[in-house]
């Protein structure tokens, strides 16, 4: 569970997200959806608290602010828009940073039960037969299903995530997409920053959505992306087919 | 222990071993073994015990505290030239401890030395650090390390203009070179504290630094806190590098060469790295120690020198190898 009250991010003196409040429980899917710039992952930033901000964030019922860099940490992970990694590890020892609240060593010198946790995370992102290659010779969608098994390895029961389908071929959006639903199923509560709106609607029963630092809507997908929003915020409307085009404004 | 680091300790052992047998006074290899053992001519064992055996322990203290600093800041800037001699951190020690000789602070007490070295090493660490901080890349702050040297170079000659009772320029070169030739058990003493204190603090940032390679942000999120990792290595390479500095002078690469071999044994692991890169550099360092006392120059060989002579072209060639990967 997750909820933000009055949330509000600055940066270099911009409002970048204002006034945000929401609210998610145990189990809840939702997607964060909005045009570029909208402060999407500002707001993401700031639930995972590594940018500063005014306003409240609790966390499974927990004011965020009295909690240690640690305590949050296994509270909450986030899968970051871009995800550097410096040095060439291997793909376990990447994954299993994951895991690095709990347990703070690389995979070989970690106890079974969190090996056992990278290995089904990595299972569960399709990347099980990446393990032991080092991380840079790796391709884009293959990294970024490295990454995913990083974020799933993690105990935490708040999970988010953005842009997670970025540099994905449309089958591994699809098994990601499912992998996400099974983890909300299984107890977990997932925020996900999605540019697909289609894929948002097929696989979220929950989507807010921004426009310029605010949160504009918020509620089940036919409701939330209503013909108005769609025009509104993104620009766009639904054609004879169902199919999304530009809207003439 | 991994089977590397055990490897590596196995091969300084041996050179301990050596370095008791190989110097300029000729001492036949069975009593300088015996000397080893405590046994045999006084004489022979003063060689071995006094003379030798400090020098060789001095060399390999060095050579691993300058091998972890360059690890730890490796991990720390994410940078694999980034070492205490590269960054100008220990020309700012060598300025520290310059200071503190030639303005007779050293007199007073002998731990001057080393508390001035370490407190110019935490200088320039606490700059390239609050450059780093700032968005500086790895060129930028290559750059600052060659600024800090220059001018740590101008400040120590100015301070040599500027010293009550100045010493020769020799004094000056010697500490710009570098070397561990006469160094006694006090010396060692003295460095003693910086480097168990210094490797302590580098150690308690390792699982950290593993956590950095994906950028500050995501380690935050991890549950590493950035602000205590930078903190620890600073804190850490300063002791390392002042306490070497203190002891030897200046004395470049090692610490870029000996991370940059172990690198693809630890799997490319920042935490994993720091041990083994430590022992290397120490090997390297003894072993180039005993290279010069062997070497057949009239004039013993700067250790100094001689790192530089091996560790600057190993540098130029991991900097274009570098240069080619992100070109």
């Amino acid at each position: 569970m997750i909820s933000a009250e009055h949330l509000t991010v600055t940066l270099n003196g911009q409002e970048v997200a204002r006034d945000v409040s929401f609210w998610l429980n145990d189990g809840e899917m939702a997607a964060l959806v909005g045009p570029n710039g909208a402060g999407k992952s500002s707001v993401l930033k700031a639930l995972a608290g590594v940018t500063p901000s005014a306003g409240e964030v609790r966390i499974g019922g927990y004011p965020a602010d009295k909690l240690t860099v640690r305590e949050r940490a296994r509270h909450l992970a986030w899968l970051p828009q871009t995800r550097p990694v410096a040095w060439n590890l291997v793909v376990e020892d990447v994954v299993a940073l994951g895991r690095f609240a709990q347990a703070p060593a690389p995979f070989d010198r970690m106890g079974q039960a969190d090996r056992a946790a990278v290995c089904e995370a990595l299972d569960k992102a399709d990347a099980a037969h990446l393990s032991g290659r080092p991380f840079q010779a790796l391709s884009g969608g293959e990294q970024a299903r490295v990454h995913l098994a990083r974020l799933l390895a993690s105990p935490a029961p708040v999970l988010l995530l953005d842009e997670p389908c970025a540099a994905l071929d449309v089958a591994h959006q699809l098994d990601l997409m499912r992998a996400l639903a099974a983890e909300a199923a299984a107890g977990r509560t997932l925020l996900i920053v999605l540019h697909d709106l289609e894929l948002a609607a097929r696989f979220c029963p929950r989507i807010l959505v921004m426009q310029a630092g605010a949160l504009v809507a918020d509620g089940a997908p036919e409701a939330a992306l209503s013909a108005g929003t769609l025009a509104d915020v993104f620009g766009v409307r639904k054609n004879a087919d169902g199919r999304l085009e530009r809207a003439n404004r | 222990m991994s089977r590397l680091t055990l490897g590596l300790a196995l091969v300084a052992a041996v050179l301990f071993a050596l370095s008791a047998i190989v110097g300029t006074a000729a001492v036949p290899v069975s009593d300088a073994l015996a000397a080893l053992a405590g046994q045999g001519d006084e004489r022979v064992q003063a060689i071995v015990w006094e003379l030798r055996l400090p020098r060789a322990v001095a060399a390999f203290a060095v050579g691993a505290a300058l091998g972890l600093a360059g690890a730890a800041l490796q991990g720390l800037l994410q940078n694999p030239l980034a070492e205490p001699g590269v960054l100008g951190v220990s020309a700012f020690s060598a300025l520290g401890a310059v200071v503190a000789i030639f303005f007779g602070f050293a007199a007073v007490n002998s731990f001057a030395v080393p508390v001035a070295a370490i407190l110019g090493a935490s200088v320039a660490t606490l700059l390239l650090v609050f450059a780093a901080i700032r968005g500086a890349g790895s060129v930028t702050l290559l750059l600052i390390g060659i600024g800090l040297s220059s001018f740590a170079g101008a400040l120590m000659s100015l301070a040599l203009n500027m010293a009550p009772n100045p010493y020769s320029l020799a004094d000056l070169v010697n500490w710009m070179m570098g070397s561990v030739a006469n160094r006694s058990w006090a010396d060692i003493l003295l460095g003693a504290p910086g480097w168990v204190i210094g490797a302590a603090l580098v150690f308690l940032a390792g699982p950290g630094l593993r956590a950095l390679s994906f950028g500050d942000e995501t380690a935050r999120s991890l549950g590493a806190d950035p602000a205590r990792i930078r903190l620890l290595v600073i804190g850490g390479t300063s002791l390392l590098a002042g306490a070497s500095v203190a002891t030897a002078g200046t004395i470049g690469f090692v610490g870029i060469v000996a991370p940059h071999v172990i690198r693809p044994f630890v799997r490319h692991d920042p935490q994993r790295l720091l041990i083994p890169s430590a022992l290397l550099a120490g090997i390297i360092l003894m072993a180039a120690d005993i290279a010069i006392r062997v070497l057949p120059f009239q004039q013993e060989l700067k250790l100094g020198v001689a790192a530089a002579l091996v560790g600057g072209p190993v540098f130029i060639w991991i900097a274009a190898r570098l240069g080619r990967a992100s070109a």
